[in-house]
């Protein structure tokens, strides 16, 4: 009886969602999308007056030796150990910058904010920072700027008004364009792919998807989007999603996109243990160490993401352009040594360029 | 059709059987291969039935220990944290240099250790076992964060690979899986302790009347939980070739879903290891079907839950009539 009543029950439930079937969900959101022009370049940029901050009373350093540090979100990672090194570059360059890094060792707003009071009382030219918290750390940021300090930050925002500038690793548009670029020359304008996302709530993942979205639109209409699949924070979740992917579309399937630096690897060790590398490529956003296997073994051959070294670097040119004068509230770029002219977004951030795609020549050179 | 009921009258063993939580979800399972197999055969193709049989071995795995725990009438709902600690501290210690036959023992260890402390606290100090688990949740998944700062354990030893080997064409979680369920079946059936655990499960004071020392007894089932955690632990760490310091989310969810799915009862006393086996398959199975069949990943946690109510309302239907019976 129980038994009858059970299977009654499943069955009426697997019927249910057949059904509903194809219920489309793509892991995109309904914001409006703004992809870049397929051959390159950048795209279409609603200006926006300058919303930055500004110091009050700073000295007049133009040309003269200048003293920063550096307060990231924690130190001894290898990511802020790559900033790190950006900056020491740019010094060096400049011959007219010191740069000391110097944060908490673990990622906590109210060691950061500490740090950055004594390096206030200290008397500093300049203060760099990857913040903890947007909100919690402006206080501390509106104190420096208030004797004076310059403030810029990098890789993680605080309140606009809280800092003079922000260098954005990589605007939504940028990431889609590298990733759906580097799988057509992968897969060709018409191969197959799915994709391998966190869940359905984080804002960045459906930011992505959807740009994505509009840019293959645009760009590579030919290529088919088999299906996204979630896979939360979860590693091997994620190898048993992509392997499933894997065993469900047999040859049709061409590529995978892993969309966090989770599924990335995990969509990697999937096609590896199926023996489809070669056959099925994998682009994503990762960190370098964690696609290292995959790289050298020629499984995966873009993995997406900025180059933390570039960032910090930027980082410490934008300071020395401020203090100059050359960068002032309302310009539209600023020179950064070997990155050339970088663009100013958004009011007050400058968009640190393309992303960075790692392969097998440059990824050793990286350890984050 | 046949009366299936005038067959089973009079036979209360065949009954019993027809009708346990391990035949329905027999049934359950060779009914969804079935289904989904008829609109996309390739659910049904080898490498596939290989995947669901995979992805949920160190879920069942760990589930083992938590049937045991919830036989007693007790549960832990710190293993996800536990078993995110251990593929970090088995890592390191691979990364150490350690030789890895120590680099994966030494986790299944500290595993025992951490279990039994919390046994040690429910059954001495008297603080229920959902609220002691509790806090090792937060302290393990804060700890395991201060610890790393988040940063993933890379650039592994090539033979750390446990879980990536293969004996006889079959990965080793599945053994693992069949292996350490048949024994621990046969244990709980069998053994004095076994049938301790179920005993203290259904009346702990009439167990303690009976001369079982269950203060011990609840001691040692959080060990023997720590012990499978650990087993799980180990599989989860060497799947891939990089470990995740962030504990996996809802692990601990699963893993207990997969336990009272199973037909372990939440008032304790009654289940079994091999129902919860089965259970953590057909899981794995239904995450499977739902990419199969195009339908919405929204489903999978609902679908889960559904499972776990429908199971606990037969549970309870199960009692009232048992009751009614005696």
């Amino acid at each position: 009886m129980q038994t009858k009543r059970f299977m009654s029950a499943a069955v009426a439930a697997a019927l249910a969602w057949t059904s509903m079937g194809h219920a489309a969900w793509d892991g995109a959101d309904d914001l409006p999308t703004n992809p870049l022009p397929c051959d390159g370049g950048g795209g279409s940029v609603a200006a926006k007056p300058y919303d930055g901050g500004t110091p009050s009373g700073a000295a007049n350093m133009a040309g003269k030796k200048i003293s920063l540090v550096d307060v990231p979100k924690l130190i001894g990672i290898g990511y802020f150990n790559a900033t790190a090194l950006g900056m020491q570059q740019a010094a060096e360059e400049l011959g007219n910058v010191d740069v000391v890094t110097d944060g908490p060792t673990e990622a906590n707003i109210d060691d950061q904010i500490t740090f950055i009071d004594n390096f206030i009382t200290q008397g500093v030219d300049g203060i760099l920072f990857a913040a903890n918290d947007p909100v919690a750390i402006a206080p501390v940021l509106k104190k420096a700027l208030g004797q004076g300090i310059h403030v810029v930050g990098y890789d993680a925002n605080s309140q606009p008004d809280a800092r003079e500038w922000f260098v954005n690793q990589a605007e939504f548009n940028g990431i889609a364009k590298s990733m759906v670029d580097a799988m057509a020359a992968e897969i060709g304008d018409d191969g197959k792919f799915a994709i391998v996302t966190s869940t359905f709530t984080t804002p960045n993942q459906a930011r992505w998807i959807a740009e994505m979205e509009a840019y293959l639109a645009k760009c590579h209409p030919g290529m088919e989007w088999l299906e996204t699949v979630e896979a939360q924070e979860d590693n091997v979740l994620s190898f048993n999603q992509a392997t499933t992917l894997i065993n469900k579309y047999g040859d049709d399937l061409d590529g995978l996109f892993g969309m966090t630096s989770v599924a990335t690897p995990a969509s990697a060790e999937a096609v590896t243990q199926a023996g489809e590398c070669g056959d099925i490529a994998v682009v994503g956003l990762a960190t370098p160490n964690a696609m290292k296997p995959y790289v050298k073994t020629d499984c995966v051959r873009s993995v997406v993401l900025w180059n933390p070294v570039d960032l910090g670097y930027a980082a410490v040119y934008v300071t020395r352009a401020v203090v100059d004068g050359d960068l002032k509230p309302g310009g539209t770029s600023v020179d950064a040594g070997r990155l050339g002219t970088l663009q100013v977004i958004n009011g007050s951030e400058i968009l640190l360029g393309a992303p960075y795609v790692f392969d097998k020549s440059n990824i050793d050179g990286f350890d984050f | 059709m046949p009366d299936f009921g005038a067959l089973l009258r009079g036979r209360p063993r065949l009954r019993a059987a027809v009708l346990s939580q391990e035949a329905v979800l027999l049934l359950a399972l060779l009914a969804l291969l079935l289904v989904v197999g008829l609109i996309n055969e390739r659910y049904v193709a080898e490498r596939n039935l290989m995947s669901i049989a995979l992805a949920h071995a160190y879920i069942a795995v760990a589930a083992i220990g938590m049937s045991m725990v919830i036989i007693t009438g007790n549960i832990d709902i710190s293993v996800g944290s536990l078993i995110g600690v251990l593929a970090a501290v088995c890592g390191t210690l691979a990364n150490m240099g350690l030789p890895i036959g120590l680099a994966w023992l030494l986790p299944i260890l500290l595993a025992i250790v951490i279990s039994g402390s919390l046994g040690v606290l429910v059954a001495y100090c008297r603080i229920p076992s959902i609220v002691a688990s509790l806090g090792y949740l937060s302290i393990l998944k804060g700890g395991l964060i201060i610890w790393t700062g988040g940063a993933w354990i890379t650039d592994l030893p090539e033979n750390f690979g446990l879980a990536l080997q293969r004996w006889g064409g079959v990965p080793a979680p599945i053994w693992a899986m069949l292996i350490l369920t048949a024994l621990a079946a046969y244990w709980m059936r069998n053994s004095r302790t076994g049938r301790a655990f179920y005993a203290i499960g259904g009346n702990a004071e009439a167990a303690r009347l009976a001369g079982i020392p269950t203060q011990r007894m609840v001691v040692l089932v959080f060990m023997l939980n720590g012990l499978f955690a650990g087993i799980a632990g180990i599989l989860f760490a060497t799947q891939l070739k990089v470990i995740q310091t962030t504990v996996p989310p809802y692990l601990e969810l699963t893993i207990i879903t997969a336990a009272v799915v199973g037909g372990v009862s939440i008032l304790g006393g009654t289940g079994t290891v091999i129902g919860s086996t089965l259970a953590a398959v057909l899981l794995a199975a239904i995450g499977s079907a739902l990419i199969f069949i195009d339908v919405s990943p929204f489903w999978l946690r609902a679908t889960y839950g559904t499972l776990i109510l429908v199971t606990v309302l037969f549970d309870l239907h199960r009692r009232r009539l048992q009751q009614r019976a005696s």
